[in-house]
């Protein structure tokens, strides 16, 4: 089977390069957005089963170009070191900043390159974006069905079926092959590599592509105007020594003074 | 006439029309989605209601939309956030060549653009952006108070273009919790800090003698499962803003602070000095959660008389 997991080099929220009035995206370092190290080892347990490949599929979302390439790749060798075969890194101007529409159409377009597939995986949602539409985006590109918020899967012959995490219930459903499965963080936990894989993964094949390599030339329909840091100032006061009842009567001190409780 | 917007919902969701009364002189419609009084949605200036009586899996309602906001050529089109639209909107909006924002705050006109406001990179920023061209957008219904305008309404039952590409096998109720933790004003919150189910007891206590309502983690509702979902905090979960958010074994991941960033007053309680919770609270208690729970509870008990 050919298996494709979709993983997003996300910005890390944790580290928010910002001041009181801005965010440097440029200067706040990626990661592999967390859900999709879920994708990656779902794709992985599936192929060790029945068989098969998985393709890692990456589109660049942040700049700058030059200085990202280096941080993008080095986190790709990270899904490979998990397992993954091979990692398709699209690199292209166009992409940065650029909203889901195109980055759906890049990757649908490197996922028809590839030739065949049966079963592609995403997360549910990324950590920075956070808005689990490029899963079915990219799905409705291909025109294939999409199985959302998915916390366990099984391959049965031609058909995948799952479970759906949703609000009030779960569903469990059915799709012929291919199709599309976005996954939740808690359908598996994924592996940490060891460093003998680690080294293995270091050559394994990362392919870059361009939209030109792709046969696509695509414009943002969106420009972005302003991004504005939401941040609170917090008293940060720790209280650290003393016995317990010490510390107790220093923060109920602390809670009687900011008027949220009232001795009686 | 202004744009052209289309509200989709439940008629508990038509907070949404606030939104698109935002542009200037906007025409409204919207799509009803299960039952309700359509005719009441004139007040809001509603021109057109087309009723879905029956519900349809999201690839029916990507289909059925496509082909409705093609016909009616809406500039704009607004849903609230659940994962049956955001499994169906991004469909509809690949197959159109459309945006999508999620939790969208404002939005304002100027000529053929508009621009968008919302919560992004992880509920960390506020960002703005100009777009031209349809845009569909996603908010929760309650954010927006729509103001009256009575026009005459049209209703029309719309039939859906049913596909068959997911078929659902089964469904299984989830446990219902009755808690509204969005409007709670005091929060006592638990996370993987608790050993043992049995453990949450600790916290439970101290709840009951402040009168707080319950939070927890997402691995405590999502994982372990021992509390229902309508207790879960974060940017996956609910958003909270409380007067006190007391937050008991729970480290402070980014994903966690999305939710309870507006809380008035934060304490932290927990055993690891380096958590990084203790970067973003009012006062942090760095000890064992075993040891000073049942200790604060008592003490407050004495203090309180209860
Ligand atoms: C896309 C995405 C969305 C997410 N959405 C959410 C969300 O909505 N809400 C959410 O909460 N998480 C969410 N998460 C998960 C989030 O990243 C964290 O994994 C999660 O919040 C961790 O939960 P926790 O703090 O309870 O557990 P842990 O991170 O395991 O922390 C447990 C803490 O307890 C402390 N502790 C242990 N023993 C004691 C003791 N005896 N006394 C005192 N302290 C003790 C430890 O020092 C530690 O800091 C999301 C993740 C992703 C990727
Ligand atoms: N730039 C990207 N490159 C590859 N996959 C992506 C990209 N952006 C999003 N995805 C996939 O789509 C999922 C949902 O992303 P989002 O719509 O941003 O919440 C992610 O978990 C990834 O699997």
């Amino acid at each position: 089977m050919e298996i494709i997991a979709l993983v997003k080099l996300a910005l890390d929220t944790g580290q928010l390069r910002m001041t009181e009035t801005k965010i440097d995206l440029d200067a706040t370092p990626l990661k592999i957005s967390d859900i999709d190290r879920n994708a990656v080892e779902e794709a992985i347990r599936v192929r060790d089963k029945v068989g098969g490949k998985v393709h890692v599929i990456s589109a660049l979302k942040y700049g700058p170009i030059q200085k990202r390439q280096q941080e993008a790749e080095s986190l790709l060798r990270e899904v490979l070191a998990m397992g993954a075969d091979d990692a398709y890194l699209i690199i292209d101007e166009a992409l940065i900043n650029g909203d889901q529409l195109i980055t759906a159409k890049a990757i649908a377009a490197a996922i028809k390159k590839l030739g065949n597939y049966d079963l592609i995986i995403a997360g549910e949602a990324t950590i920075d974006g956070y808005t689990s539409q490029v899963g079915p985006r990219v799905a409705a590109e291909l025109g294939i069905p999409a199985l959302t918020f998915v916390r366990e899967l099984r391959i049965e012959g031609n058909k995948v079926v799952a479970k759906r995490d949703l609000e009030d219930a779960v569903q469990t459903v059915e799709a012929p092959l291919p199709a599309l499965v976005t996954v939740t963080r808690e359908i598996n936990v994924p592996r940490i590599p060891p460093l003998l894989q680690i080294r293995a993964a270091m050559k394994k094949p990362i392919y870059r592509l361009s939209l030109a390599d792709l046969g696509l030339s695509l414009k943002p329909a969106v420009e972005i105007r302003s991004i504005t840091p939401i941040q609170v100032k917090r008293k940060g006061v720790i209280i650290k020594e003393g016995t317990v009842e010490e510390k107790v009567d220093k923060l109920i001190q602390a809670l009687i003074q900011e008027g949220l409780i009232t001795p009686r | 006439m202004g744009m052209k917007a289309l509200v989709i919902g439940s008629i508990g969701d038509a907070g949404l029309i606030g939104l698109a009364q935002k542009v200037e002189r906007p025409e409204i419609h919207y799509l009803l989605i299960g039952p309700g009084d359509a005719t009441q949605l004139g007040r809001y200036g509603v021109s057109k209601v087309y009723q879905l009586t029956t519900l349809i899996d999201e690839a029916s309602l990507a289909e059925t939309l496509a082909d409705l906001v093609s016909k009616e050529a809406y500039s704009i089109i607004i849903t609230p956030v659940s994962k049956y639209f955001k499994t169906a909107i991004p469909m509809a909006a690949q197959k159109l060549s459309s945006s999508l924002f999620v939790d969208v705050v404002d939005i304002k006109q100027s000529g053929d653009t508009l621009e968008v406001v919302y919560n992004g990179i992880g509920n960390r920023a506020q960002l703005s952006v100009r777009v031209s061209g349809k845009v569909f957008l996603m908010a929760p219904p309650a954010r927006f108070k729509p103001s009256e305008s009575p026009v005459s309404t049209t209703i029309e039952t719309l039939q859906p273009k049913v596909v068959s590409a997911v078929k659902v096998v089964s469904t299984e109720e989830k446990p219902k919790g009755k808690v509204r933790i969005e409007d709670a004003e005091l929060i006592v919150s638990v996370g993987r800090g608790f050993k043992k189910q049995e453990d949450l007891k600790l916290a439970f206590e101290l709840a009951e003698v402040l009168g707080a309502e319950i939070g927890c983690s997402r691995p405590i509702a999502a994982d372990l499962k021992w509390l229902s979902e309508d207790h879960w905090i974060g940017l996956s979960g609910h958003k909270v803003r409380p007067k006190l958010y007391i937050a008991i074994g729970i480290s402070g991941q980014p994903q966690h602070l999305a939710g309870m960033m507006e809380s008035r007053t934060v304490v932290v309680i927990n055993n690891d000095p380096n958590a990084p919770f203790f970067k973003n609270c009012d006062y942090g208690v760095v000890e064992d959660l075993y040891k000073f729970v049942p200790a604060l509870t008592k003490k407050l008990r004495e203090i309180l008389k209860k």
